[in-house]
């Protein structure tokens, strides 16, 4: 099973490395793969450094693709970091 | 896409570009990969549309426009230039005439005069357009310049490429880029690279991020390499036939090039570090005239037909 969506970072200062590794911690245990789309670059959301070398900012949109068994119940999870707002210290 | 200003900031030098007018334009993008000189066109022949190319203006341009009657040039010259138009340059440091800085002006186009003559000018436009316009794929993986081979290392996720990586750095190999490998064809090679921000950063499992120029020192990172090798790991799978003799070659497709591919079953006791040395080794060995695998089955071919000569001799010697 496929699901592209696209969805909005609503944290402050976009993707950093705590939203990626809180994604990357999420996929840990899933069977799908999971790609982020963003200005043309397709990247594994299971890389840290994938999702960083996107540089992507607070409100930007970016598809999220999940492809396998788990996809519906990986996206949810997904979604729902990328809306979540991370303390920043 | 390249902005006017990129071209002028970065390769300002490489160019011996110098900005006469036109400062609003720099902003504008360079949409297409041609460059003209305009010839023809100036005397007013405009069938070949030739909007948003780069103009270089030489001698013999810059001597015809000054012998038309002024109002005639600004009309050839608006009929060739647009808003369109990223850029216009006059080549061998000529001075620009009075209609094309009009025109320049007139339509916010950025004019550089450099001292290249239009040839140089040409070659180093083309070659850079080239680079601009090249078409690029992202990988996930690891690029690491092995005894001066590209190899990039690919696998699912949590395999260890990043772990393989770091042990071949410790060999004294260079680090390209590690998880996220930027593909750019450039004639028939295969370059990676890393994105800017990311280059020369790891990330552990069980570590975290480290930099392996500060941590291994500048030798052993590098900014780009021809790809020239894939190295594809995964767990190792007893229903799973691998290559034993070495004849067969697998190729893997980036942007139409295709680049010998091995498959590299991981199992406890398998050293995985000095398997891509051997495989880095062998390819080189290879690119001399020496294919180990094909040589052995040569000899084993010649051997069988002596054999084969022997028996038959002793077979005749025997009926005698």
């Amino acid at each position: 099973m496929k699901i592209v969506k696209k969805v909005k970072v609503k944290n402050k200062f976009g993707l950093h490395i705590r939203p990626a590794a809180a994604i990357a911690k999420i996929l840990q245990s899933k069977k799908s793969s999971v790609f982020f789309t963003y200005k043309n670059d397709t990247v594994n959301a299971r890389s840290v450094m994938g999702i960083l070398s996107l540089v992507i900012k607070k409100n930007s949109i970016i598809s999220v693709s999940v492809e396998g068994v788990d996809a519906e119940i990986t996206m949810k999870e997904v979604t729902e970091v990328l809306n979540k707002c991370f303390e920043e210290e | 896409m390249p902005q006017v200003k990129d071209l002028y900031n970065d390769f300002k030098e490489y160019l011996q570009l110098k900005l006469v007018t036109g400062k609003r334009g720099l902003c504008r993008e360079i949409k297409k990969a041609e460059v003209h000189s305009p010839g023809l066109h100036l005397t007013g022949f405009s069938k070949h549309d030739l909007h948003s190319c780069i103009f270089v203006f030489g001698a013999l341009e810059i001597e015809y426009l000054r012998e038309l009657d002024k109002k005639k040039a600004i009309e050839r010259l608006k009929n060739i230039l647009s808003e369109f138009t990223p850029l216009v340059v006059v080549a061998d440091n000529l001075p620009p005439p009075l209609s094309l800085r009009l025109v320049c002006k007139e339509k916010k186009i950025s004019l550089f005069s450099t001292s290249k003559t239009t040839m140089a000018f040409l070659s180093r436009m083309f070659f850079l357009l080239h680079e601009w316009f090249a078409k690029t794929e992202v990988v996930h993986g690891t690029l690491v310049e092995v005894f001066g081979l590209g190899v990039l290392i690919q696998g699912e996720s949590s395999i260890g490429k990043s772990e393989t990586g770091l042990g071949l750095l410790e060999k004294g190999h260079r680090l390209i880029s590690d998880d996220v490998v930027q593909i750019k064809k450039r004639g028939t090679s295969l370059i990676g690279f890393g994105p800017e921000l990311t280059r020369y950063i790891m990330e552990i499992r069980g570590i975290g991020i480290i930099n392996i120029a500060h941590l291994f020192g500048a030798v052993c990172v590098k900014t780009e390499t021809t790809i020239e090798l894939i190295v594809h790991l995964e767990k190792w799978n007893d229903s799973c036939f691998y290559d034993r003799v070495g004849l067969e070659e697998k190729k893997c497709n980036f942007l139409g090039i295709g680049v010998p591919l091995h498959i590299l079953p991981i199992k406890p006791g398998r050293d995985i570090i000095l398997l891509i040395e051997t495989l880095a080794l062998n390819h080189r060995l290879k690119a001399t005239g020496h294919y180990s695998a094909k040589e052995f089955t040569e000899k084993l071919r010649r051997n069988i037909k002596n054999q084969k000569f022997n028996e038959n001799r002793e077979k005749s010697k025997s009926e005698k």
